[in-house]
């Protein structure tokens, strides 16, 4: 496992004709690392993995995958680089097997290669019952499956995903998550876009936010991510609960059907608010941020600092 | 360079496994099979009127050959005309893009794909010219001439078809332009030729010299002149003619042209040329005959020299192929420039990192 830069972005802008769709991407991913590209609809996210994957040329800033540049030496850049697109196209009739083979073909490796590789990623992605169908049968998670075993065909050491888990059911979810940290232990540098940032939390090691097609600085994230957030409490005594936060003076933002909300900023803070509960004998059942990191930061930076982040549905385990 | 080609090759073959499972391809080869059989088993019940039977076979088998190119050159801007845009709007082509295929190789495989594909509707008219075989009559080398230009006027539109569908970014536009210059090709030579024809008169001078036939006595009962000839006073006309021959090179790209002209026409002993061929050829290669602007006929003189019955004799065919020169190669070749051009064009859009996009259109 090393640790070096697997992608470097600085100063990439990416305009179509008015739109400005990346205005000005700096950020690096880490081999060995999941990095979350996070950011609204329309922030450039996609218009910046098609650079990265050697798809569309940058108006401006420079790009280096695993040391190459994708606009002067893409075929470089392709022999070590994965990219699942977020648009699931495939080969209508051509089989699930017949599909990865010929993108092995189309990866320089021998018909022998290209078969066994087939057949092994068919196993990794969980479509053995379906090897044989066209892809045109497939429904839409099955698609994005092998979306994703055609990105690994040629064992690649930079992973781009767009949009990994959309369409996939729950335990496909899981699937991906196992998935992607294993290649990432593996040494592969994965880079997820995703809208589902709970997620996203779950598999990350670093994340990049873009808004407007700019990524936010290192210290706006920074700041943004220790910025007083809300966490969920829950207790078997919700009445001991509410008058022990009443009574320690810490600052309540309301309950939910879930629990307490309390304001805290940073994690020390929640510890000791955790404490503080305790020894006021409140029997707590969780205590946890109520919504995730990723999410908290998100919204924080796209909201600005004025307005206060709100609770989510979402339970999120500490 | 193995390494190109078996890229290619699973291109290629990527290809027509889309193409051949499709129901489309199915329904078009029956269509083109029932079709050019029908038309040959009418064509030999009723072209009798060919005379005997090598010239029957022959003149059935330049008619279908010519019908076959016609179907062709119909059906094959239907399978290339969306070869790359419509991969584009599916998302199919970007995934084929960031792999280690280039744009060339991905531009040339859909173009030879796209060729196999308007071959296998030429295979399903080959039982048919075969048939027209049997009889014997048609030469050895007007088979492999017409066959030959036919494989490669299919090549031509494929190329032109691929080329346009990665030149244009909506597959419906692209497959539609393809027809525009397919017809352009076939029909609008034959409009550009006439008019421009008639576009560029000159003048022609023609004297007459007659016989007096109120004059001279009893006519010769063989000859049908007079026995004592007196020739009249020399008639001037001036009227204006088309000119042709400074046209014609628009025909050499016609692709019927191309074809009639390429394949060795048989002649009938008075210099006829035998099959559809010949005619067509025929045609083009008399355009190519500047008329005279001026002209003496001099029927008298040849009456008095005893060679008027050669005077109104015009040259025969065969005479005519003999002193023009052939044109297919020409038309060949600009046909072949025109399809280079427009896979050339294609690969250019289709390279990647893409830097313009035309509006509208998406990279994936």
């Amino acid at each position: 496992m090393s640790s070096s830069t697997a992608i470097e972005v600085a100063g990439v802008s990416r305009s179509f004709g008015e739109v400005h769709a990346v205005r000005h991407a700096d950020f690096a991913a880490e081999a060995g690392r999941v990095t979350a590209l996070i950011g609204p609809n329309g922030s450039g996210k996609t218009t910046l993995m098609l650079m990265l994957a050697t798809l569309l040329r940058p108006d401006q800033g420079t790009i280096r995958i695993a040391g190459h540049d994708p606009v002067t030496d893409a075929r470089a850049v392709r022999k070590v680089m994965g990219w699942m697109p977020d648009v699931l196209g495939s080969w209508a009739s051509v089989t699930v097997r017949g599909a990865l083979e010929t993108t092995g073909r189309l990866y320089e490796l021998s018909g022998a290669e290209a078969r066994a590789r087939a057949a092994e990623l068919i196993d990794l992605v969980g479509l053995q019952a379906l090897a044989e169908q066209p892809t045109r049968v497939l429904s839409r998670g099955q698609k994005q499956k092998l979306s994703l075993a055609r990105a690994l065909v040629h064992r690649p050491t930079v992973l781009l995903l767009d949009e990994p888990a959309s369409g996939l059911d729950p335990a496909a979810r899981v699937d991906l998550r196992l998935l992607v940290r294993r290649l990432a232990d593996e040494g592969v540098a994965v880079l997820v876009s995703s809208h589902v940032l709970a997620e996203l939390d779950e598999m990350a090691d670093d994340a990049v936010y873009l808004e407007h097609g700019a990524t936010a600085s290192a210290e706006r994230v920074e700041r943004s991510r220790t910025a007083a957030r809300q966490w969920r409490v829950r207790s078997t005594d919700s009445a001991a609960l509410l008058r022990a936060i009443d009574a320690e003076g810490i600052p309540s933002a309301g309950t939910d059907h879930l629990g307490a909300l309390v304001t805290v900023a940073g994690d020390d803070e929640a510890a000791a608010v955790l404490t503080r509960l305790v020894r006021a004998g409140v029997p707590v059942t969780s205590y946890g941020p109520a919504v995730g990191d990723l999410e908290h930061t998100f919204l924080d930076l796209s909201r600005g600092d004025a307005d206060r982040v709100t609770a989510s549905d979402e339970e999120v385990p500490s | 360079m193995t390494r190109y080609i078996d890229v290619l090759g699973a291109l290629v073959l990527l290809e027509l496994r889309q193409r051949i499972r499709s129901v489309a391809w199915v329904v078009l080869v029956s269509v083109v099979f029932v079709l050019v059989g029908v038309v040959t088993a009418l064509l030999w019940a009723s072209l009798s009127a060919f005379g005997g039977d090598e010239a029957r076979a022959s003149g059935v088998y330049s008619t279908i050959i010519f019908f076959v190119l016609l179907v062709g050159t119909l059906v094959t801007p239907a399978i290339s005309g969306g070869a790359i845009n419509g991969e584009r709007d599916a998302g199919t082509l970007a995934t084929t893009q960031v792999t280690l295929a280039s744009a060339g190789q991905i531009v040339l495989a859909k173009f030879l794909a796209a060729w196999t594909v308007a071959l296998t509707f030429l295979a399903a008219s080959l039982p048919a010219l075969a048939f027209t075989l049997i009889d014997g009559g048609v030469r050895g080398d007007t088979l492999a001439a017409s066959l030959g230009v036919l494989v490669l006027e299919l090549g031509v539109v494929a190329g032109i078809g691929v080329g346009l569908s990665g030149l244009i970014t909506r597959p419906l536009f692209s497959v539609v332009t393809t027809y525009l210059v397919v017809a352009a090709l076939s029909i609008g030579t034959l409009i550009a030729f006439g008019l421009g024809g008639l576009a560029f008169q000159s003048e022609r001078t023609q004297t007459y010299i007659g016989i007096d036939y109120s004059v001279g006595g009893e006519f010769d009962p063989n000859t049908g002149l007079p026995e004592e000839i007196r020739c009249l006073e020399p008639d001037t006309y001036t009227y204006t003619q088309p000119r042709f021959d400074r046209v014609w090179g628009i025909l050499a790209a016609n692709p019927y042209v191309v074809l009639a002209d390429a394949a060795p026409t048989s002649f009938t002993n008075d210099g006829y040329p035998q099959d559809l061929f010949g005619q067509i050829a025929l045609g083009v290669r008399g355009a190519q005959i500047a008329p005279a602007s001026e002209e003496v006929i001099d029927e008298c003189q040849a009456a008095l020299d005893g060679t008027y019955d050669e005077l109104w004799q015009s040259q025969n065919p065969r005479e005519v192929f003999e002193s023009t020169v052939p044109s297919w190669f020409v038309g060949l070749l600009i046909h072949a420039l025109l399809a280079a051009a427009a896979l050339g064009g294609a690969v250019v859009r289709t390279r990647t990192p893409a830097g313009l996009l035309p509006k509208g259109s998406r990279v994936a």
